[in-house]
């Protein structure tokens, strides 16, 4: 493998800010070995973060440490070599001498948002759930546009089965990123665990809205693919559990009144699935799995 | 000249201060409007139920009614005037002071330039154009000679001096890069009070009194909210050819 190609991978992993650590870290070794470093220009500082991040990733502290001490040098005082330094600390120091090396960065800037995150991310790791929730309220509060720490409050609030938190986590989230039907469907998801029944199948029917096709005139023929298959189980589950028990469908915590066609609903998801798993799959995973899913969508 | 402009850019480069750092209340209050503005970019066709964005929306209403984002708290009644003076606050003349500095640097290398040129070569022809011109050009070519027969074609120092100074930024920008601050035309335009007069109005902003506006366009696009997923069961089924187009 040449260089270049390793450098070219390199640099999409970081504009796409992909967690490839092992892959990352080879590269990057490769990269050192054959000393091109200094040749990169300016890109060099930011491949020595990736290659630092990757190298704590995969526990070689050794090469973590050579490119935090040149980071050091190029530049003494910066936030962001700052914040590495601390995460290299998390990696071998006790979290609370990390916290401590935190909160006096936070002293010194209360908007460093980044080592604001990593504290928090202590407190979750250590079982201090109460104090990360705090944290990262106060956090979101002050930046509020941060996709990321919503999804992660989302997540506290999930582990600790607060689902209906968790639904108002997410609903912020839906709406820095109205786009992202990803995003709709934990929303759905969580919602259903919630017990909000009808609010979920509308989520759910939301996500199948918005990644099928525009076209309905072959939407009939065509096959449900990816997290579309996924929103039609959600409302293959949903409407199941509104026809065994009709007070579910209408005892909705946010007053969603319930769906008006639960039966062709019903009718409908039934089908899709049967087209999923059917056309697809000849061979492969799906084919294997088929039986199974037809007998679960057959029974009552 | 090129070696004062390039001088000249690494001279700013030393002088700009770095830019204060905003403690975090003050970043909240300036993020606040950012929050209502999210809430609202969507709101006719929302991704999220009526419950929660009624919650949303008027606990919002109630923080901006309240100042519970105002940097200093919630105002405690006669305190609206301050905020207006420029003066008042360290931080806006801090900001001043900056500007008025990198102006000094524009300025004096420019005076010194032409002042000697003045100087020394006040009424010297230096070059002879290799094209004919009308006599329009006449007062751009041959400032500083007073000749009222000489041919256009031929440029005088000063007005040499100002052609190349208006000309030289192509090459600053390929020395030291696009945005250098040895473009000199840009202070020619630009007078230090009007820097001054643009600074100022985009940084004390009465955030009470946008608060306050806000919380009238929460109402208004209340209004206007409707949820994507309201009707989406019938949608879908319509859409699957299940039941007929909804009738409207």
């Amino acid at each position: 493998m040449n260089v270049q190609a390793a450098l070219d991978q390199l640099a999409a992993y970081r504009t796409q800010n992909t967690r490839a650590s092992q892959d990352i870290f080879e590269k990057g070794a490769l990269v050192l070995e054959k000393n091109v470093v200094h040749k990169m220009g300016d890109e060099c500082w930011g491949f020595l973060e990736q290659l630092a991040l990757a190298a704590i990733d995969v526990g070689r502290l050794d090469v973590a440490d050579e490119c935090l001490r040149t980071l050091n040098a190029k530049f003494p005082g910066s936030p962001r070599v700052d914040c590495l330094t601390g995460i290299r600390m998390e990696a071998t120091e006790a979290p609370d001498i990390a916290l401590k090396y935190y909160a006096e960065l936070l002293e010194a800037d209360p908007t460093h948002a980044a080592v604001w995150k990593r504290r928090i991310s202590i407190f979750r790791r250590t079982g201090k759930i109460d104090k990360a929730v705090h944290e990262l309220s106060q956090y979101l509060d002050t930046f509020y546009t941060d996709v990321e720490g919503w999804l992660e409050l989302a997540d506290i609030y999930a582990t600790s089965n607060q689902y209906e938190y968790s639904l108002q986590s997410l609903e912020h989230v839906l709406l820095l990123a109205p786009q992202n039907p990803f995003y709709v469907l934990q929303a759905a998801e969580t919602a259903y665990t919630a017990g909000d029944l009808a609010l979920a199948i509308k989520m759910f029917l939301m996500v199948v809205d918005m990644t099928d096709g525009d076209d309905s005139e072959s939407l009939v023929e065509s096959t449900p693919l990816g997290i579309t298959v996924r929103a039609w189980y959600g409302v293959k589950l949903c409407t199941r559990r509104m026809a065994q028990d009709a007070r579910l469908a209408t005892s909705s915590r946010s007053n969603t009144p319930p769906p008006k066609n639960v039966k062709m609903l019903d009718e409908l998801a039934t089908e899709r699935l049967r087209v999923a798993y059917s056309s697809s799959g000849k061979k492969g995973e799906i084919a294997k799995g088929r039986e199974e899913v037809f007998a679960w969508v057959a029974a009552h | 000249m090129i070696l004062v402009g390039v001088l000249r850019h690494y001279v700013m480069v030393l002088l700009q201060s770095t830019p204060k750092k905003l403690s975090r209340a003050a970043l909240r209050e300036q993020r606040a409007l950012a929050r209502s503005q999210i809430l609202r970019a969507t709101s006719a066709k929302s991704p999220i139920p009526p419950l929660y964005y009624k919650t949303i929306s008027h606990s919002l209403s109630e923080a901006f009614k309240a100042g519970a984002y105002l940097k200093d708290g919630p105002p405690k009644g006669d305190s609206t005037l301050s905020a207006s003076d420029p003066f008042s606050d360290p931080a806006a003349m801090d900001g001043m002071m900056a500007g008025m500095k990198t102006q000094m640097v524009m300025m004096v290398p420019q005076m010194v330039i032409m002042g000697w040129i003045n100087f020394f070569f006040q009424g010297f022809v230096l070059i002879k154009l290799p094209f004919p011109l009308t006599l329009g050009f006449k007062s751009m070519l041959q400032r500083g000679i007073e000749t009222p027969d000489m041919d256009v074609r031929w440029v005088s120092s000063l007005s040499w001096y100002f052609l190349n100074f208006f000309g030289l930024n192509g090459l600053y920008r390929l020395i030291l890069g696009g945005d250098n601050s040895a473009d000199s035309t840009r202070d020619m335009t630009v007078s230090p009070f009007a820097t001054m007069g643009t600074a100022q109005a985009g940084q004390p902003q009465d955030y009470a009194k946008l608060f306050k506006a806000e919380r009238d366009n929460l109402e208004f696009s209340e209004g206007l909210y409707t949820w994507a997923g309201e009707d989406i069961d019938t949608k879908i089924l319509g859409k699957y050819g299940k039941l007929a187009p909804s009738r409207e």
